[in-house]
Parts: structure tokens; sequence; C-alpha cells
């Protein structure tokens, strides 16, 4: 406790000017405070309930307590069975995503940066963004098979629509007084993206990488549920037809540490990245 | 490149876009119909235009498409209802009560970023595989947006506004109903855009695990038996009903608050 003190103490000195001196200690962390409470209230009430809530037996399969859902994700830890499926899962979820990064950034700057490829490839984004991409998954799977590549189809279409539409968000917010200096002193369209364009863009196209880990860890999964014979959705498809609901949870928290793990780095990322922008001294 | 100096569109602009835009859809189309006379063409693995025109028109006369829209429609709705009352009001309170929303934010973020349909299966279990264990997929999923905009919503309410109607003698409720719900409609309107989405997500999953009738159902039967036809027919039926859904809604936006057109 004093430790955080000293720290918070310091955290408010070099804070300086916007860090208030009268704030007391608990005005200051009760936010924090309120969120961790209420986790911990949820997961009693939920380790709790068997003992004031008779369950029939027909319930009493669906149920699991945290502490064993913790255990089982221990177990799977320690015994390593949840390395190999995990690992098939990642390798899916990073190729897809590399390959979206590679066609999306491009094909982003070139709409953005073209009005008539523009206009001719919009009803397309459109219609693939909106779309669930589930719905190619067994169009995919005949394609493709069930193995590693229609999961990598899957998460590449996820993926690569809000890399695509950032990245032209991006261009299209490139400022044009910059580009006309630019352009003034004879740059080719490719010095133009590579000086103005894509320097102007990066905070979006940040912004566009953290919804793509998002969407592609959700493809990963819903395509490992239908079409696949390993990998980590697998072995939770497996569990939930054996009334192993502890395994379940435990595969759901290790997808959705390893989700929050990277979209909080990208954030890191970003927040160093947009740091200089004026809005950004608003934002809470 | 000279075009790029018209800051404002004009009306010829606009309409060349959507002129551009219907011509490479066409173009896409003839293409695709156009490349199996150079190539053979395997009914097994692909299909081309003419053909899954004539499944679509098969689809339609016999009835079964709309059966299975129908079939599919009833837990969208249902689910997307339950999670406007639930999420709405939660969202609302969380901005409003500052303590309700330090303790909910954290959990509500976790539960947002991992990825829930990881869920369906015990969903598909518990409620079944009929109308409720599909609601509930697409309540799990569709949620999450309305909560969280409510929330920004709140937290972008007009302090003056509050104030005014404070000073008038207005009471909590007032504020809820005079202030506070107008300006959250917006944020609400702006959800319901990325919670269809998620929903439509979710009615597929639902159908894809276990269902005997539905959209979801209908896409993958007909693959498993290699009617790529019809396969592609349903396909594209699902993207139109989407875009409609979403593009639609952008409209409602654009049409009810003008003011919000431009972020």
């Amino acid at each position: 406790m004093a430790e955080t003190q000293t720290l918070d103490a310091r955290v408010a000195a070099l804070g300086g000017a916007d860090a208030a001196p009268h704030r007391s200690l608990w005005r200051r962390i009760e936010p924090a405070a309120w969120g961790a409470g209420s986790f911990l209230v949820l997961l009693l009430v939920w380790q709790f309930v068997p003992y004031f809530v008779p369950l029939k037996p027909g319930t009493r399969l669906f149920f699991t307590v945290p502490s064993r859902v913790a255990a089982t994700l221990w177990q799977m830890i320690v015994s390593g069975s949840l390395w190999a499926p995990l690992g098939v899962s990642a390798t899916a979820f990073a190729i897809g995503l590399a390959i979206a990064i590679v066609v999306g950034l491009p094909l982003g700057i070139l709409i953005g940066r073209s009005s008539l490829l523009n206009a001719m490839f919009d009803p397309f984004i459109t219609a693939f963004n909106a779309t669930p991409r589930l719905v190619f998954l067994p169009l995919l799977m005949l394609w493709l098979g069930i193995g590693l590549w229609s999961k990598v189809a899957i998460v590449f279409i996820g993926a690569l629509f809000p890399l695509l539409i950032n990245t032209y968000e991006g261009v299209r917010n490139g400022d044009k007084l910059l580009i006309n200096v630019v352009r003034s002193f004879g740059a080719k369209e490719w010095d133009i993206a590579r000086l103005v364009v894509v320097p102007n863009a990066l905070p979006f196209i940040v912004v566009g990488l953290r919804l793509a880990i998002g969407r592609a860890v959700l493809g990963v999964v819903v395509s490992e549920f239908f079409g696949s014979q390993e990998g980590l959705g697998v072995v939770m498809v497996r569990a939930a037809s054996g009334f192993q609901v502890d395994v379940v949870f435990a595969g759901l928290i290790v997808f959705a540490g390893l989700s929050l793990l990277m979209t909080g780095l990208v954030k890191l990322v970003e927040d160093r990245m947009t740091r200089w922008r004026p809005e950004h001294v608003n934002a809470p | 490149m000279a075009e790029q100096a018209i800051v404002r569109p004009t009306f010829a602009a606009r309409y060349r876009k959507i002129l551009l835009g219907g011509f490479a859809v066409i173009l896409f189309f003839a293409a695709w119909q156009a490349i199996f006379l150079f190539v053979p063409f395997n009914p097994l693995f692909i299909s081309k235009p003419s053909l899954i025109a004539a499944g679509l028109v098969d689809l339609i006369g016999s009835g079964d498409l709309f059966h299975d829209l129908a079939v599919s429609a009833v837990p969208f709705f249902i689910g997307l209802a339950a999670a406007v009352i639930v999420g709405v009001p939660l969202g609302i309170v969380m901005g409003w009560r500052p303590r309700v929303g330090y303790a909910l934010d954290p959990l509500m973020t976790v539960f947002y970023a991992s990825p829930l349909v990881a869920l369906a299966p015990l969903l598909v279990i518990f409620f079944g595989v009929g109308v409720s264990g599909k609601a509930v997929i697409v309540f799990v999923l569709a949620v999450f947006p309305f909560i969280f905009n409510a929330h920004a919503g709140v937290r972008a309410v007009d302090q003056l506004l509050i104030n005014v109607v404070r000073s008038l003698g207005g009471g909590e409720w007032d504020l809820y109903r005079m202030v506070i719900f107008p300006s959250v409609l917006p944020y609400i309107v702006a959800s319901s855009r990325i919670a269809v989405g998620r929903a439509l997500i979710a009615v597929l999953v639902g159908e894809f695990f276990a269902a005997s009738e539905g959209i979801g159902y209908a896409i993958s039967r007909f693959g498993d038996i290699f009617a790529l036809d019809r396969m592609f027919g349903c396909i594209l039926v699902v993207m139109v009903i989407a875009v409609v859904l979403t593009e639609g809604i952008r409209w409602a936006e654009r049409a009810a608050f003008p003011w919000r057109t431009r972020q």
C-alpha cells in the first residue's frame, strides 16, 4: 500500500498541473476500487451459488464454479494440453492477419488516392463489410477443406476490412496542402505516399489494426467451431458436447486474455502516436 | 487529379460515383459469367450467375427462401429487442451514476473484448436448438454495443441543459425524460448498426450449430449436398439483407440526426 502511495505521488508530481493536489487517495483510486470490487463480487457470487440455490441434476451438468475453471486452466497449462491446440489456432490467426495487412494497406492507400478506384470498389467493400463473414464458411470449407486454410481465409476476410477502411479514411484525411507542396517540388505519386500520406494515415492504420485483431480472434474461434479438426476452438466444442463446462470457460479465458493483451499493446502504440493530436487533450 | 480541388461534392460527382459503382458490380458479374467460357466449369465447386439466378427464382417460387428467412428472423428480432431493453437502460445508468459506471465499466469491457461466440456451444446445449437458444446468442452478442454507446451518449450530455432543467425545478425523472434520453438517442441508433451486424453473426452461428430450418441452416445444407447455385443464392440474399439493414440505419441516422452526419 505504501508503495502504491509513493508511486502515485511520483506520478502526480510528474503530471504537474493536471494532478489536483487536494484529491485524496480514495478519490483517486475510487474507480479502480469499484471496478475490482465488482469483479470480486461477481466471482464470489458465482462461486457460492451452489451453496444457496439448490441446482437440479440436469442444470448441474452445465454448471461450474470459478475455482474449478481456474484449476482446469492451470491443469491444461501444466500438463501441456493447452499449447498444441493453441499453437494451431495462433498459426491460423497469424497467417490470416499477415495476409490481411499485406493486402489491406496498399489497397486502402490506392483506393484513398484514386477516386475512380474508390467509386468502383465501394459497393464491394460496403457489401463485404456489412455481411457477417461466417456466411462464407461453408463455401470456404468446400474450396479449401477443413484444415488450416479455410480458417486463414475467414481470419483474412474478417481482418481485411477494418484495416482497409481505416487506411482509406487515414489517406483521405491527408493534408492537401502538404501533398501540393511535395508535388510542387516534383514528387511522384510514390513519394507522396511515402512522405505525406502514409505517415499521416499511420494513427488510423493502428486503430484499424486494433479492430482487425479483435475480428481475427473471433474468426479463429468461429471457424474452428464449424470446420476444423484441431485448435483451441475445437477443444472447446468437444468439451461443450461432453459437458466439460470448465474447459469451455478455460478456453474462453485464454482467448479473451490473448485478445485483451494484443489490443492493449496496440492501444499503447496508438496512444503514443496520437499524443500530439490536439483532440487527445480532451480525451479521458 | 484535378477533381480533388472541388471540396464540396457536386451533384454530378455523386452521380458519377453511383454510376461507376453500378458499372463495377455489373462488370464483376459479367466477368464471373464469362470466365467459364475459357475455364472448365465444375458445378461441384463453383457456380455462375445465370445458374444462381435460376436457383434463386426456384427458391423464391417454392417459398422455401421466405420460410427460412422468417424462421431466422424471429430469434433475430427477439434477441435484438431484449438487447435494447437491457442494454440501453444499463448504459444510461452507468453513464449517469459514476459509481455504477466505475463498477461495471471494466467488467463490460472484458466481456466485450472476449470472443463471446465461444459460449455459443454451451448456450445451444443449455437453451436448446430452437428459437430460445438462438435468441440468447443474439442477445449476448448484441447487448454490448448498446451498453457502451448509451454510456458514451450520457457522458456527452450537455451540462447546461441539465442545469436548466434543474433550475426550473425538474426532478431526476424529468432529467431522464427531457435531456438524457433525447441526447442519447443518436448514440443508440449508431450502436444498433453495430449490433445488427453482430446479431446476424449470432443467428448464423446458432443455425450452423444445430438447426433444422433457417437461412444459416439452408446455406450449410446446400453446401453439404453440393448445391452450389442455391448456396450462392442464399449467401447473396444474406449479403443483401446485411447491406440493406446497415445502410438503412445509416440513412435513418442521416435523416433523423442531420447535425451528427460528419463527426
